[in-house]
């Protein structure tokens, strides 16, 4: 025992003396761990919420609807219960509280609602008079009420019924009775749903259509693609963190050599001295985790609105702006942490097991091996290419079928790992092959190597450096690349959905009126001469009973979907964006008109639907059959969705138009139009939106999808400055000794700083240069592989030469600013005092 | 106390095998002090390599104690090492992040048996007194090897293995040192093992020995000391 | 058009609707803990203090109140009575199918105030009529039984004591003409002359469906006497401190019909009681429960009996009662002309329950055992209590002297 502290105080002691490498390695494991576990928090919270919402679906319910497509009303529920059949009234809508925050109301009948056991119900009529009698109640989780703050009102300024925290709730959603729901939403006696418990209505009542509950797209699964990118985007940043941990501790190492040697011979032995040694490093990985943890905390807390409107967005799932974390958390935080900086030891403790007594003195024994490294790293890289290879067959094999979006998944990330892996194991012979092929060339053309003396020894002092360089390089090739091809995915996203958005945002102006005020509405715009065209939309739900393909045989994948109508004019036909027609275009717009149907891609790509498929969809009046004759593409939409025109959608679907879209005609002015609009008929400003309203709603969404992505990214690259730094901080003494040397023999010192920055900004340029074609094949990999696997849409790819120079400029950047440190020091110090420097 | 017997070591370099030791016998008693000569290269600093178990030899057996350092694992030998031997280098090895006083009583800790008065003393005697709180880079050569000394010295070893411990001083600086170890080998009762070139080191010594050719032979180079 | 970004929120919404299940669980299990038995019920919520079996012995300030000088009118009184607090149509029925098994069958539909109604002067002007609004809760148990078979089902409705007019409602009574229902469960008369209906012919229908499949009965019922005041015009006292209730009586029914068990239906004929009963404050504070009798004898006569466990003088039982002769004479009874001594118990689902009893009518010169046909008669619904069929024999001899029905609450 007297003997373990001894040594640990003096393996300690190092870093008393050093406190700046102490530092950068708690910075490591610091940035590694905040951003891993800040992502895991995100993560885990998301999870909690989702599991609550589903915990509260159990095992669904049916839905009955009005074959008529009306709303269904009070009237509705009770002539079903008095003829026996056990549904229960539902309320749902949405309230805008006097903040401006957006939250689901859901009213109930407990009376009637479904419930597993009368036990149940029994004990559910404890509180029940406080939540049907006046006041009446909110019931929320307690987040959403945190979220709320004090006493919120409704923008009405009306106050919300006393709250009932019940932690059960999914986020953002008020559960109240359907008497103060009805009254709140303004609903009257109008019902959104009739439900009943899952399964045990045998047949629809006449008049009604049944719905089956579908447990298929639970949030938790609809998103777990969205999770997967974080999640390896957060494994990018442990990774590139422990890279700094790496160059600390090898550097802490280096230093300490002499020390385990002294230790050694004074009569510690070699299996005391590597325990220790990781006693050492159990000891800073659980500071450095809690540290990051904590972090991580704050930075996720920081994060997770912009997270959650992604989800929103993209998904429709609810997940709360605050955090709500298992007890696994923290232990997975810790642990990965641990075990991050245990595989960046493990080198290290291996080296320091092996040292040998009798190189006493020698500190740059464990370099020897430098050559024999790079070689395995090329056979490495090697390997790594050919499993990239491998992928590559494999993910274009898969790509045809309707694959299991979890294995493509999986596929494309490993596809880009491989690649990664690849080139930063690539990267290092290639810089010494680069290095050793010009300081050849320099040497055989003696004229050169005359003039230019010090260019040969900056290469060749390169070439010395490089073996503590080539870990820190390899860290900025990926965050370079990872950075390039992330941006320039987005980026290429951003384009094609502007564009896809133009096209699709036809009408100058979208109106959703009162359904009774619709017919009046619909011709007063017939007459007005300055509308060209009015596109008019219906959507209904319903359930892709069966695919009939031409050959093989039919599935049935039961499949709950929307119908979506649109209006098949001179408009839509010239410019609606379409991937793919049975036909030509105008062949397909006249197929549409009659009756056929056009999917999205994302129902194309994940039931396998190709063009000229025939589709048997549930209508009120049984299974209809059309024949798929487009795909469009419909970004942004987690789900599978058909549209046919109009006319078509409401006769089979039996449903009341949604919204009119109005054309104006060339050079006339909508403004007007809505003015009008609004005073005629009365309007709510709400249900009257113009282009540019929904085209800046829907990119300010995009640019919140993506804020995360970004934000991430930025931090890699921040953390891989950081490996660069640290690893030349790591070398700086040592290359102080040897910059003295030249300036004893007469090399201006400004000179050599000079030298120097031009030998890492090569290195750097080098480095960038690699990332480029790294970088792309990465976005390939995202845009053609990931995406079409996580969220059913294939992008084109786009390459962005702006971002490809900022990459290169960040390199060299990144490169001058991590050598600025070390540089100033070095400048600072008078080069007598640096010749004096001994070699401990 | 140190006993060699028949002691072979041989080195594989790039040229060939290289018998550096062939058939060596040494034995020192307790309180004996030896100087152990030789040309560069004659295998000196590896006997005394082998004479502290950093490496084991070959074919024959060194033996602290009566005990075979072969026959001990390697946490053994460091426990000898620890507790037996103290050993200074030429290179003085001082541990650059503890000063004077954490350097000087490193391996008295590391022994158990640190002995304040003992440390003090030692401190008093190589001038370093006042200097406690200096980390090795703040001083001298002769300094730094007096600390060395006194930290091999300061557990009171049995048996004290320098290397060349003047060699990196200048000759002033290298007499008060030699000085001053004798005095305190003396006092704290050591036996002492020195390799040294330099006839003037090794003369104050109880006997003094020449390594050649792989042979330890005694300083007239007739007389082959025989293992007793 | 831009609906991409749109959601879901149907399918959210739906999700979310299990949640009053697990939202209620927490007080009502809190308040289980605080009472200490299982008398967590539709009552309780009225909060305040819990007192007696139900909460229906609770304080009920604001509510009309039950006394010997309310008068019983019909038809009207057939109808609900919603400044009351509480109030309930209540039907047993003794059967036998084609093997003379013998079956029982209980349909009970419950009204209860959530809070006293105002009176017009004070409210001023009428709010606006809602849809939801509630102030009224029905709730109707029904049971089927046959040997050891017991299957039990329970629904809820909201209500209000002004129900919206030319609206159909999901639960009610109407007076004229007689029907009481909630859902499709209905008991409704079939009389031509509404206007002097005295529930002389009454058909009920009820069918309800648990884990073992469904059940359900149709029966008819003609009654072979009058309608029977309890007490003092109808008034019957429930506490020595004078609680009680207003409650008459149909014991002379004759029922013939059909039931539905394990997907059979079956022929059945019998016997049944209506009772009919209204109150504010059924019982006093201290009462911890019922045991309440309603015996068709093979003589004709019928016996209603009950004894309220603490309540009496000195907080003992309180015991009362009507002997009714077969052309429907109400003889009242009390302490001091009805004993009521449980003789044995047994265990049903976990509740420790009395199974037989002794009844003596001094007057009557009778001396009854009473015996429940099985002790598995258990109704697990939201208020627990006992209720099953039991068979009369003579004390001394024997011999068998009639049929009926027992409830105990408070066990």
């Amino acid at each position: 025992m007297r003997l373990i502290g001894v040594v640990l105080v003096t393996l300690f002691s190092h870093y008393r003396r050093h406190p700046g490498q102490l530092a950068m390695l708690l910075l490591g494991l610091w940035i590694a761990g905040a951003l891993w576990s800040s992502v895991q928090a995100i993560n885990a919270s998301a999870r909690d919420n989702y599991a609550r919402a589903e915990a509260l679906l159990g095992n669904g319910f049916d839905r009955l609807e009005r074959e008529d497509g009306q709303t269904l009303t009070r009237d509705d529920f009770v002539q079903l219960r008095r003829a026996g059949v056990l549904v229960s009234p539902l309320l749902e809508g949405e309230l805008i509280t006097d903040r401006g925050e957006t939250l689901t109301l859901i009213g109930i009948d407990p009376l009637t609602l479904p419930g597993d056991s009368t036990l149940a119900r029994g004990q559910a009529l404890g509180g029940l008079q406080g939540f049907i009698m006046p006041p009446w109640q909110t019931r929320l989780a307690p987040d959403t009420r945190s979220q709320l703050g004090t006493n919120p009102t409704l923008r009405s300024g009306t106050p919300f019924p006393p709250m009932i925290d019940v932690p059960e709730l999914p986020p953002n959603t008020l559960v109240m009775d359907i008497a103060i729901a009805a009254k709140l939403l303004r609903a009257d006696d109008s019902i959104t749903a009739l439900v009943s418990a899952a399964d045990t209505l045998p047949a629809a009542p006449s008049g009604f259509t049944l719905v089956r509950a579908d447990t298929r797209s639970s949030p938790g699964e609809l998103t777990q693609s969205f999770h997967l990118n974080l999640t390896a985007m957060a494994l990018l940043a442990l990774i590139v963190g422990l890279f700094i941990v790496q160059a600390a501790l090898g550097l802490a190492l280096e230093q300490r050599l002499g020390l385990l040697r002294t230790l050694r011979a004074l009569g510690v032995s070699g299996r005391t001295l590597v325990a220790l040694l990781a006693l050492e490093l159990v000891l800073l990985g659980l500071l450095g985790a809690l540290v990051g943890l904590i972090s991580g905390l704050w930075l996720a807390k920081t994060l997770l609105p912009d997270v959650a409107a992604t989800l929103q967005s993209l998904y429709g799932a609810d997940v709360s702006t605050q955090l709500s974390l298992p007890w696994h958390f923290w232990l997975g935080g810790i642990g990965v942490t641990l075990g991050g900086l245990f595989i960046a030891g493990s080198g290290v403790l291996w080296r320091a097991s092996r040292i040998s007594l009798l190189g006493l003195g020698q500190a740059q024994v464990w370099r020897a091996g430098f050559q024999r490294q790079l070689l395995a790293q090329t056979w490495l890289g090697g390997v790594a290419a050919l499993s990239a290879l491998a992928l590559l067959w494999l993910s274009t094999r898969t790509s045809g079928d309707a694959l299991d979006s979890g294995f493509g998944l999986v596929v494309g990330f490993g596809l880009v790992a491989a690649i990664i892996l690849a080139a930063a194991l690539w990267l290092p012979p290639l810089l010494a092959l680069v290095l050793s092929v010009s300081l050849s060339g320099l040497s055989r053309l003696t004229y050169l190597a005359r003039s230019w003396p010090l260019t040969q020894w900056a290469l060749a002092d390169l070439q010395l450096q490089l073996p503590r360089l080539s870990l820190a390089m390899m860290a900025l090739l990926i965050a370079l690349s990872a950075n390039l091809g992330v941006s320039s995915m987005v980026g290429g996203f951003r384009l094609t959905f502007l564009d896809w958005l133009d096209q699709r945002l036809m009408a100058d102006l979208y109106l959703k009126p009162p359904a009774a005020q619709f017919a009046a509405i619909d011709a007063w715009l017939v007459q007005r001469d300055v509308v060209h065209e009015r596109l008019i939309s219906a959507d209904a739900d319903s359930q892709l009973l069966e695919i009939a393909t031409g050959s093989a045989a039919s599935r049935r994948p039961g499949l709950p979907l929307l119908i979506f109508g649109i209006t098949p004019g001179q408009t839509l036909m010239a410019d609606w964006p379409l991937l793919a027609t049975l036909g030509d275009r105008d062949a397909a717009w006249q197929a549409l008109k009659y009756g056929n149907a056009f999917v999205n891609e994302q129902l194309a790509r994940g039931e396998g639907i190709v063009l000229g498929d025939r589709l048997s969809l549930a209508t009120p009046g049984g299974g209809e059959s059309v024949t798929v004759v487009g795909i469009y593409p419909d970004y942004g939409n987690p789900r599978g969705e058909v549209v046919m025109a109009t006319h078509q959608v409401r006769r089979l679907f039996r449903v009341s138009p949604g919204s009119i879209g109005v054309v104006m005609q060339p050079g006339e002015d909508a403004g007007l139009l809505r003015q009008q609009l609004i005073e005629r008929f009365n309007l709510t400003p709400h249900s009257l939106r113009d282009q540019r309203e929904v085209k800046t709603t829907a990119t300010a969404i995009f640019e919140r999808t993506f804020a995360i992505t970004r934000a991430l990214n930025g931090l890699t690259l921040g953390v891989a400055a950081l490996a660069l730094l640290a690893a030349l901080l790591a070398q700086a003494q040592e290359r102080r000794r040897r910059l003295a040397a030249l300036w004893a023999i007469g090399v201006p010192l400004r000179r050599l700083l000079s030298i120097q920055l031009a030998q890492l900004a090569g290195a750097a340029l080098i480095t960038g240069l690699l990332a480029i074609p790294l970088g792309i094949a990465i976005t390939a990999c995202l845009v053609w592989g990931i995406n079409v696997a996580a969220f059913g849409w294939r992008l084109p790819l786009h390459i962005f030469p702006g971002e490809i120079s900022l990459t290169l400029l960040t390199a060299v950047l990144v490169a001058l600013l991590a050598a600025g440190l070390p540089m100033l020091k070095l400048w600072r110090t008078p080069p007598r005092s640096l010749l004096a420097e001994e070699e401990t | 106390m140190l006993e060699f017997r028949h002691v072979h070591k041989t080195y594989t370099t790039p040229q060939g095998p290289l018998s550096v030791l062939s058939g060596v016998d040494l034995h020192l008693d307790a309180g004996e002090s030896v100087a152990l000569m030789g040309e560069s290269g004659s295998g000196k600093s590896t006997l005394l390599h082998l004479a502290a178990g950093l490496d084991l030899p070959d074919r024959g057996e060194v033996c602290i104690h009566s005990q075979s350092l072969a026959s001990l694992d390697e946490s053994g030998r460091a426990h000898v090492r620890r507790e037996t031997l103290g050993l200074v280098f030429q290179q003085f090895h001082l541990v650059a992040s503890l000063n004077v006083a954490d350097n000087l009583r490193l391996q008295a800790r590391l022994a158990g048996c640190e002995d304040s008065v003992w440390s003090a003393k030692l401190l008093e005697r190589l001038g370093l007194a006042g200097r406690e709180n200096h980390y090795p880079e703040q001083l001298s050569g002769g300094q730094q090897q007096r600390l060395a000394i006194g930290r091999a010295l300061a557990s009171r070893p049995a048996l004290l293995l320098a290397d060349e411990p003047t060699g990196n001083l200048d000759e002033t600086t290298a007499e008060t040192v030699l000085e001053l170890l004798l005095e305190l080998v003396a006092e704290s009762g050591s036996s002492l093992l020195m390799v040294t070139h330099s006839p003037k080191v090794a003369a104050p010594l109880d006997r003094r020995l020449i390594l050649r050719h792989g042979q330890l032979l005694a300083e007239s180079g007739e007389s082959h000391l025989p293992c007793v | 058009m831009c609906k991409q970004w749109n959601l879901n929120p149907l399918r959210r919404g739906l999700s979310v609707l299990c949640l009053l299940l697990l939202v209620a669980c927490g007080p009502a299990s809190e308040s289980k803990s605080e009472s200490g038995n299982s008398a967590d019920s539709l009552t309780d919520v009225s909060g305040g203090d819990r007192a007696g079996f139900a909460g229906l012995g609770t304080s009920s300030k604001g509510y009309t109140h039950a006394s010997s000088t309310t008068s019983i009118s019909f038809p009207e009184d057939h109808g609900p009575h919603p400044d009351f607090r509480i109030e309930w149509w209540y039907l047993t029925a003794n059967l036998e199918n084609e093997n003379r098994e013998p079956m029982g069958i209980q349909w009970t539909l419950f009204r209860q105030a959530q809070q006293p109604q105002v009176p017009d002067v004070e409210r001023g002007a009428k709010p606006k009529l809602e849809p939801w609004a509630t102030n009224q809760l029905w709730m109707a148990h029904m049971a089927l039984s046959h040997g050891d078979r017991h299957r039990v089902a329970e629904r809820f409705a909201r209500g209000a004591s002004e129900p919206l007019p030319s609206v159909a409602h999901q639960a009610g009574v109407t007076a004229q003409p007689f029907i009481a229902w909630l859902d499709d469960w209905r008991l409704e008369s079939l009389t031509n002359n509404s206007a002097g209906d005295t529930l002389d012919h009454l058909r009920l229908t009820a069918q309800a469906e648990d884990e073992n499949g469904t059940f359900g009965y149709r029966l008819e019922l003609k009654a072979e006497g009058p309608l029977v005041r309890h007490g003092i015009h109808g008034f019957s006292q429930k506490s020595a401190d004078g609680q009680g209730s207003m409650y008459y009586s149909q014991p002379f029914y004759r029922v013939s019909g059909e039931v539905m068990l394990d997907g059979e239906r079956v022929a059945v004929r019998g016997q049944a009681w209506l009772d009919r009963e209204w109150s504010s404050q059924l019982l006093s504070a201290s009462q911890i429960g019922w045991d309440w009798f309603s015996l068709h004898l093979d003589s004709g006569a019928r016996l209603m009996a009950f004894r309220l466990r603490g309540g009496g003088k000195n907080h003992d039982d309180y015991l009362s009662g009507s002997w009714i002769k077969p052309d429907g004479e109400v003889m009242p009874l009390d302490g001091s002309t009805l004993t009521l001594v449980p003789l044995a118990s047994a265990d049903a689902a976990g509740h420790r329950i009395p199974v037989r009893w002794r009844l003596t009518l001094p007057e009557q010169s009778l001396d009854l055992e009473i015996t429940a046909r099985h002790a598995n008669r258990w109704m697990n619904t939201s208020v627990p209590y006992w209720e099953g069929a039991v068979s009369v024999s003579d004390a001394s001899s024997g011999v068998p002297r009639g049929e009926g029905y027992l409830e105990m609450t408070g066990y």
